[in-house]
C-alpha cells in the first residue's frame, strides 16, 4: 500500500482542526448551555471545551505513536483483527452519521431563516454533494481547503463578537455558575460533543511532516476554536441575557441579526454571517466526511477512497432525511453526541492503555522515511 | 471508442447537474412582486368592524375567539417608485404636498397573523417584512396584553431586531396613516423621531431586540416609547410605557423618561428641568450634560435594600429674571444642592410609581440576581415573586451633580 505525501504543515493540521470544529453547532451551542446553567452558559462552554480538550489528548498520543498508519490500521495492531474491526466500524458508522445530521441541521437553519420555499431535501443533498465531490481529492489538499478558508471563519465570528460587545451588558453574565444550575454535566457533554470533528487529526497526523508536531498542533487547534466557541456564548449572553436566549432557536443568528457594522454600512450581519457559516459548514462537513471515507478505504483494504465518497452519499442522505421534525433532529443530535463521546474519546483512551500494556508501538516516521530512502 | 462514448454523454451530464443549480432557488421573488411593509399598527377592532373579519384561517363554527378580542391592523406598504430618495423636484406637478408613497390597507382578525393573513387574501404582492421597521400598537391593546404580537414578530425570520416598538395613545392607527411633512415615507418619520431621540439623549436606545430581552429577564420589566399624534401630523414623545410581563401597566409622564436615564447612567443626557432656588430667589433652567449612575444591594433581614449613586453633570440654560446674577460659585453652588435634591425626589417618585404597579423597569431584581445569587436562588428563583417582592423592597437614591458652565452671558 503507498504511503500518502507527508506534506502537512504544524499549522495546516492546526487550522484543519479549528475549522472542522466551527460548525453548524455555533449557531444553537447559546441556546444548549443557557438551558443548561443560564448565566453560567459560557463557563459550561468552557468546561465542555475543556473535557474535548483533554479528551482528544490520547487519540492524538495514539497517532504520534503509530505515526505512518491510520486509525483502522494501529487499532488492529493493538487489539486484534476482530474486535478493532467492530470499533472501526462503530466509528465510521457515526462520522457518516454525524455527516448527514450536521447536514440535516444546515438544511433546517437555510429553509427557516433565507429559502423558506426551497424543499429541505434540495439543500442537503446539494451540500453533501459539494462535500461528497471534495473528499474525492487527497489529504494534502483536504487540509489546503481547510487552511484556505481558516481566516474566513475567523473573521466574522471575531466581528460580530466585537461589534456586539456595544449592546453588552455585563450583569447578563453574573453570576458566572448561573442561578441554580440544574444540567450542568449535560450542558458540558453537549458541548464536548461539538468537538468531536476533531478526531480527523488521526487522519491528518500520518500526512504531516513531522508527526511529532501533532499534540502541538491539536493544541492550538482546538485552543482556536475553543476561545471562538466561548467567545461566541459571552457575546449572546451578554447581549441578550440568558432568559432571552433560552427564547431563541439560534442565538447566534439573531445576535448577527441584531448587530449591525458602524456608520450603516450593514444594518443587520445576518445575511453576511449566514454566507460566511455556509463555508464553516461546509468545512466540517467535508472533515467528517473524509474521515468516514478514508477509513472506510483501510477498512476494506482498497487502494483507493474516491469510490466510497459517491458510494456513501445516499446512504447518508438517507440518514440526514430521518428525522421527522426539528424537534426530533435536535432530540437526535443530542443522543448522537452522546454516544460520539464515547466512540470518539474512550475508545481511543482503551486503545492508548491496551497499546501501553501491550508495548506495541509503529516504526517511527523518520525512520520509515529512511527506510523508503535506502 | 469508449473514450468517445463517455464524451457524449459527459456533457449533457454536465449540462443536467449546472442547469438546475444555476437557474434560481425556489425563493427567486422579483421585487414589484412582493408587497413590502413598513409599519404595521395594532388596534382593538371597532364595533362597526367586527363583521369584516374574512374567517380565513379557520371555519367559523370550529373556532371560539371572543368577539372582543378582535384586532384591527393597519398596515402601510412601500409603493415601488414612488419612494424617492432625497429632495424631489416634483411637488410643482400640480397636486400640491407629498405625493402618496405608501398604500395603508386595513384588516381585522383575531390574531395578528390572522389580520395579515386576511389581508394577504386581498392583496396580489407577497407581504415581505424585512423592511418592518415601526410597529405601532395602541395603548388598549398593549394593556390587554401582547403575548400574541410578540410571538409572532420573534418567530418571523424576515423581521429585525432593531425595528422600533410604540405604544400610542389613542388610535395607533393615526400613526400610519399620518402625512408628515418632513419625510415622505410615515414610517421612516416614525424612525427618524425615535433615533434622533435617542441621539439626542431624550429616549434610552430600546429596539424590539430589546424591549424582548427585558421581557423575558426574570428580574427586569420592559418597556417601551409612549406616544401621541399631535394636530400637525407630529409626533410627541410622551413617556415610557412600561410593562409587567407582556401587559402594558402604566406610563410615566415626559421629564421622567430623563429621570428614568439618569438612574439608568445613560449618555447622552437631553432633558431640561426648571430648578428654583431659595438664596437668592429666582428659578433657572438647568441641562444635564452626561450621566453616570451605579447601584449596589445589601440585603437586610432577608429583605434587599438598593443604593443608587447617580452623578450628573449639569449646564445652566435659562434664567428667569434678573433679580440675582450668575456670577459666583455660591449661586451654582445653591442650583447644584436644588437639583440634586429635585432629582433625588423626581427618582423616588418615579420607583414608587413603579413599585406600586410591581414593574421594576430599572432590572434591580436583575442587579440582584447577578450580585446575590445565593439570596435569589433561595427567596426568589421566578419572575412572579420578584414582581411581589419588588413591591416591598427600598431603593435609595443618592444623587450628586455639579454645574460646570453657564453659557455665553456671564451674569
Amino acid at each position: 500500500m503507498e504511503q500518502p505525501p507527508r506534506q502537512i504543515t504544524a499549522i495546516q493540521a492546526a487550522a484543519t482542526l479549528t475549522s472542522t470544529n466551527i460548525g453548524v453547532g455555533v449557531l444553537a451551542l447559546p441556546l444548549f448551555t443557557v438551558q443548561a446553567a443560564n448565566s453560567g452558559a459560557p463557563l459550561v462552554t468552557l468546561l465542555g471545551f475543556l473535557l474535548a480538550f483533554v479528551g482528544f489528548v490520547p487519540l492524538v498520543l495514539l497517532g504520534m505513536r503509530f505515526p505512518s498508519q491510520s486509525f483502522v490500521q494501529y487499532s488492529e495492531a493493538i487489539i486484534g483483527k476482530w474486535p478493532s474491526w467492530i470499533g472501526s466500524a462503530c466509528v465510521i458508522a457515526f462520522f457518516a452519521v454525524l455527516t448527514a445530521f450536521t447536514s440535516r441541521e444546515f438544511g433546517e437553519v437555510v429553509i427557516t431563516a433565507v429559502l423558506t420555499r426551497t424543499p429541505v431535501e434540495v439543500t442537503v443533498i446539494v451540500m453533501l454533494l459539494l462535500a461528497a465531490i471534495s473528499t474525492r481529492k487527497d489529504i494534502t489538499t483536504f487540509a489546503y481547503i481547510h487552511h484556505f478558508y481558516f481566516p474566513l471563519l475567523l473573521v466574522p465570528v471575531l466581528l460580530i463578537g466585537a461589534l456586539s460587545l456595544k449592546n453588552a451588558d455585563v450583569i447578563n453574565l453574573l453570576p458566572i455558575w448561573g442561578n441554580q444550575p440544574t444540567f450542568m454535566l449535560e450542558g458540558i457533554l453537549t458541548t464536548a460533543a461539538l468537538f468531536e470533528g476533531s478526531f480527523v487529526i488521526a487522519v491528518v497526523i500520518p500526512a504531516m511532516k513531522r508527526p511529532d508536531y501533532a499534540l502541538k498542533a491539536n493544541f492550538w487547534g482546538m485552543l482556536v476554536g475553543g476561545a471562538l466557541y466561548v467567545m461566541i456564548v459571552v457575546a449572546t449572553v451578554s447581549v441578550f441575557g440568558a432568559e432571552e436566549t433560552s427564547n431563541l432557536l439560534w442565538p447566534t443568528l439573531e445576535l448577527a441579526k441584531a448587530t449591525s457594522l458602524p456608520a450603516n454600512v450593514l444594518e443587520r450581519l445576518d445575511a453576511a454571517f449566514l454566507a460566511v457559516w455556509v463555508t464553516t459548514v461546509f468545512t466540517t462537513l467535508l472533515s467528517s466526511y473524509f474521515l468516514t471515507v478514508t477509513e472506510l478505504q483501510k477498512l476494506f483494504r482498497q487502494r483507493e477512497h474516491k469510490m466510497f465518497s459517491l458510494f456513501m452519499l445516499p446512504f447518508v442522505f438517507f440518514i440526514a432525511m430521518l428525522p421527522q421534525n426539528i424537534s426530533q433532529m435536535y432530540a437526535t443530535i443530542k443522543i448522537v453526541g452522546r454516544i460520539g463521546l464515547i466512540v470518539t474519546i474512550v475508545y481511543p483512551t482503551l486503545l492508548l492503555v491496551i497499546a501501553i500494556i501491550r508495548n506495541k508501538r509503529g516504526e517511527h516516521a523518520d525512520a520509515q522515511q529512511m527506510g523508503k530512502n535506502d | 471508442m469508449l473514450s468517445r462514448w463517455a464524451k457524449t454523454i459527459k456533457l449533457p451530464l454536465v449540462i443536467l447537474i449546472v442547469f438546475p443549480l444555476l437557474s434560481g432557488c425556489w425563493d427567486r421573488l422579483e421585487l414589484e412582486e412582493r408587497a413590502v411593509v413598513l409599519g404595521i399598527s395594532i388596534d382593538t377592532a371597532e364595533p362597526e368592524e367586527v363583521q369584516q373579519e374574512g374567517a380565513i384561517t379557520f371555519h367559523s363554527d370550529n373556532v371560539s375567539f371572543p368577539k372582543k378580542d378582535l384586532i384591527s391592523v393597519s398596515v402601510q406598504i412601500a409603493i415601488p417608485g414612488k419612494i424617492q430618495l432625497g429632495p424631489s423636484e416634483n411637488s410643482g406637478s400640480g397636486k400640491g404636498g407629498t405625493v402618496q408613497s405608501v398604500w395603508v390597507v386595513k384588516v381585522v382578525g383575531y390574531t395578528l397573523d390572522d389580520a395579515l393573513v386576511n389581508l394577504q387574501q386581498q392583496i396580489s404582492g407577497r407581504l415581505f417584512y424585512g423592511h418592518l421597521r415601526v410597529i405601532v400598537v395602541s395603548e388598549a391593546v398593549a394593556r390587554r396584553g401582547m403575548e400574541n404580537i410578540n410571538d409572532f414578530l420573534r418567530r418571523n425570520s424576515e423581521v429585525r431586531r432593531m425595528a422600533w416598538m410604540l405604544i400610542s395613545r389613542g388610535r395607533a392607527e393615526e400613526l400610519m396613516k399620518s402625512k408628515p411633512q418632513l419625510e415622505r415615507v410615515p414610517t421612516l418619520y416614525l424612525i427618524s423621531t425615535m433615533d434622533s431621540a435617542v441621539r439626542m439623549g431624550r429616549f434610552p436606545q430600546n429596539y424590539i431586540g430589546m424591549f424582548w430581552s427585558n421581557m423575558s429577564k426574570k428580574g427586569q420589566e420592559a418597556f417601551l416609547p409612549y406616544v401621541e399624534m399631535k394636530k400637525e401630523q407630529n409626533i410627541e414623545l410622551k413617556g415610557l410605557a412600561y410593562f409587567r410581563n407582556d401587559k402594558m401597566v402604566g406610563a410615566t409622564r415626559s421629564l421622567e423618561m430623563g429621570t428614568y436615564m439618569s438612574l439608568k447612567g445613560v449618555n447622552p443626557a437631553g432633558y431640561r428641568g426648571f430648578v428654583q432656588i431659595g438664596n437668592p430667589p429666582g428659578t433657572v433652567t438647568v441641562y444635564a450634560t452626561s450621566r453616570r449612575a451605579s447601584v449596589s444591594v445589601r440585603i437586610i433581614d432577608n429583605v434587599p435594600h438598593f443604593q443608587v449613586n447617580v452623578f450628573t453633570e449639569i449646564n445652566v440654560e435659562e434664567k428667569f429674571s434678573d433679580t440675582f446674577a450668575l456670577n459666583n460659585s455660591r449661586v451654582l453652588e445653591e442650583i447644584r444642592k436644588e437639583n440634586r435634591r429635585q432629582l433625588s425626589e423626581a427618582a423616588e417618585r418615579l420607583i414608587k410609581e413603579t413599585q406600586r404597579a410591581g414593574s421594576d423597569i430599572f432590572g434591580f431584581g436583575e442587579y440582584l440576581r447577578a450580585k446575590r445569587p445565593g439570596f435569589w436562588d433561595r427567596r426568589v428563583k421566578t419572575k412572579e415573586r420578584w414582581q411581589e417582592m419588588y413591591k416591598t423592597v427600598s431603593v435609595d437614591v443618592k444623587v450628586d451633580s455639579r454645574v460646570r458652565r453657564i453659557g455665553m452671558k456671564a451674569k
